[in-house]
């Protein structure tokens, strides 16, 4: 009886484990990890990843935390160090835990990128950058330039007056302003602490402060929507929202017309020059120095340092926000 | 198929060694560098936290108590220690020492509660699991993140002596004291005794309350431990550290063979469990299964170890 009883349950895992194994392919073993496996944020760049692995007829191994957590990340790395995969692409949770097991692998000859978010820098070969800041700032105020027609005042409502990437996001928009737009004027810059309740209230004020501004610029996820509901319940209708932030927060703003548009990337091509730039990278094509990598449907990248660029950010309109889901 | 040798005397670990034996031979198969030292080496790094938890949790088990809070407790004692050291100046060392004073006055608190004012343990230790949690979050805001440790403090978490990784030894040592404790010593028969029948205990003359409070102590000061293990590897606290390590240390404990019920249970029971489960996590990851499998076949494992070892009991009564 309890033969049978272990007998069984043996039968029943190796019936499991063997019921889901695929046998293993030639070529190339990219494992890539995004820092949250249920994130639909993540699971659109996975999309574009395993689009990227069927052109170039490499196997993707996708895993990670199911949610964010940085200890499970390092255990996954390491798995795949002993697996010795050819190549770990990872979007990084937290820099400091990650870079050690990153920089192990690299000493077994693993060859190693980051995307999305980014490790110490001698932890990796090249980082898949999504956007720069640069990009960014002329984006947001070229959609201001095109809803002021070149001439006219707007506001911004950022995250907090001491967030660094906003603070750099809005030094290259003053940039932008200086080199091409003289006739926009910045008027004010308000916090909303990533919270939309508190980017409501601001918004309202400003409205009433600054009767003349005609654009209200988010430039913080929480910040869009609040904004937006903001200008709506003003029923000022010759006053437009436009920002940054996720389109899933947009999307009733979008349809409803309040909001113009929202700047971010398009995910799936960051998953998919991901597996792109693993490749090359694993293949010799992509080395230090190089300053454009050829990357299928994306055409010809450009790569500064050891930053593979995206390129330009992807806008969120109301014509096509429907087709993204995070 | 590996089939256990002989018809009586056949105990629980022996069924968990087959598995376990049985899970080495399954993955040597379908992994790539399964059975390699290297591999080892990972496998004892990444169970050296739980390990902890469970050596503790052991004895508690067999009081026929339960500590919910020692994940928690293992958070908050990794972000007091981070805030020592990184905002307040205190030496690495100094800052590790605070963290497992942290473990062991969150302990000494469950022990009052739960020897001095009889509460049920599940209670007191669900209550002090969100209580502990709360107090890291609290601390940090949810957003601190501490980082930059010195090398020297890292290499017990990432460092190796020979082919040992450093930490390893911090579980042996913990393991040769929690089997001395529950096996070799008066107290671990009382403990026994308690978990059989408390009021028994008590009316045979052993002190439950001091013997409780023991143990509770113990469990709050291997959290403590287990912190500054975690910090070291991974580089980072953080509020949300050891986030449900204590459901997985209860089922290394229970896999193991000892009763929830209280009254029996070892500590190589408790390694043996312990190794199964990563083993399986490991295992998993390397043959190129889905990480979802983990928690499925831990679930099977379980419920399987614990039918065999019902049928087997049965078959001893009978």
């Amino acid at each position: 009886m309890r033969r049978a009883g272990v007998g069984l349950l043996a039968v029943a895992l190796a019936g499991i484990v063997s019921g889901c194994g695929g046998a293993p392919k030639d070529g190339l073993t990219v494992a890539m990890m995004p820092k949250n496996k249920g994130n639909p944020y993540f699971v659109s760049c996975r999309k574009g990843a395993e689009e990227a692995a069927r052109e170039l007829g490499v196997r993707v191994l996708w895993d990670g935390p199911t949610e964010t957590d940085a200890a499970k990340q390092n255990e996954v790395v390491e798995s795949w160090i002993t697996r010795g995969v050819d190549v770990i692409a990872v979007s990084v949770e937290n820099k400091e835990a990650i870079s050690t097991v990153l920089r192990k692998a690299r000493g077994r000859g693993i060859k190693v990128v980051t995307w999305d978010a980014d490790a110490e820098e001698d932890a990796r070969d090249f980082f898949v950058n999504q956007a720069t800041p640069r990009g960014i700032a002329e984006a947001l105020v070229g959609h201001t330039a095109r809803l002021l027609g070149d001439k006219g005042e707007f506001a911004i409502i950022t995250a907090s007056l001491t967030a660094a990437n906003q603070n750099d996001w809005i030094k290259h928009i003053k940039d932008v302003l200086a080199e091409k737009y003289p006739g926009l004027t910045l008027v004010e810059i308000r916090p909303s602490d990533d919270d939309r309740k508190r980017a409501f209230d601001e918004t309202q004020t400003l409205l009433k402060v600054h009767p003349e501004v005609k654009v209200v610029m988010a430039i913080a996820s929480p910040a869009v929507p609040g904004a937006a509901e903001a200008v709506k319940q003003s029923g000022r209708r010759d006053v437009k929202v436009t920002g940054l932030g996720l389109p899933k927060d947009a999307k009733p703003y979008l349809h409803d017309g309040v909001l113009d548009s929202v700047v971010l990337w398009n995910t799936m091509d960051l998953g998919y020059l991901t597996i792109h730039s693993a490749a090359a990278l694993a293949k010799g094509a992509l080395k230090p120095g190089a300053t454009t990598l050829p990357a299928g449907r994306l055409k010809t990248v450009e790569v500064r340092g050891d930053n593979v660029l995206l390129g330009t950010p992807f806008t969120f309109t109301r014509e096509n926000v429907d087709q993204f889901d995070f | 198929m590996a089939e256990p040798s002989g018809r009586a005397f056949l105990t629980h670990e022996h069924v968990l060694a087959v598995l376990v034996i049985g899970e080495t031979a399954l993955f040597a198969a379908l992994g790539s560098h399964f059975l390699s030292a290297g591999n080892a080496a990972e496998v004892a790094r990444a169970s050296v936290e739980i390990g902890l938890l469970a050596l503790a949790l052991t004895p508690v088990i067999v009081t026929g108590g339960i500590d919910l809070s020692v994940g928690s407790l293992l958070g908050l004692s990794a972000v007091v220690m981070g805030a020592a050291f990184r905002d307040h100046g205190v030496p690495i060392g100094a800052a590790a020492l605070l963290a497992v004073a942290v473990g062991a006055a969150g302990g000494g608190l469950n022990a009052a509660l739960i020897a001095r004012l009889r509460l049920p343990p599940l209670i007191v230790t669900l209550g002090t699991f969100s209580l502990f949690r709360g107090l890291a979050e609290g601390l940090t805001g949810g957003i601190q993140n501490y980082s930059d440790f010195p090398e020297r403090f890292l290499f017990l978490g990432q460092g190796r002596f020979g082919p040992l990784p450093a930490q390893v030894l911090v579980l042996a040592g913990a393991a040769v004291l929690v089997g001395l404790l529950l096996h070799r010593m008066a107290i671990g028969r009382s403990l026994r005794a308690i978990g059989y029948s408390p009021e028994g205990a008590r009316y045979a003359g052993i002190p439950v309350g001091r013997r409780l409070l023991l143990v509770y102590l113990l469990s709050g000061v291997a959290a403590g431990l287990s912190a500054v293990i975690y910090v070291a590897r991974l580089g980072q606290a953080k509020a949300d550290a050891g986030t449900g390590f204590e459901l997985t240390a209860i089922t290394a404990v229970v896999l193991g063979g000892t009763s929830i019920f209280g009254g029996s249970g070892t500590v190589h029971g408790t390694l043996l469990g312990l190794l199964a489960l990563a083993l399986l996590q490991n295992g998993l990851r390397l043959s190129d299964q889905p990480a979802e499998l983990a928690g499925i076949l831990t679930g099977v494992l379980l419920l399987g170890a614990i039918g065999a070892r019902s049928l087997l009991s049965e078959r001893k009564r009978g």
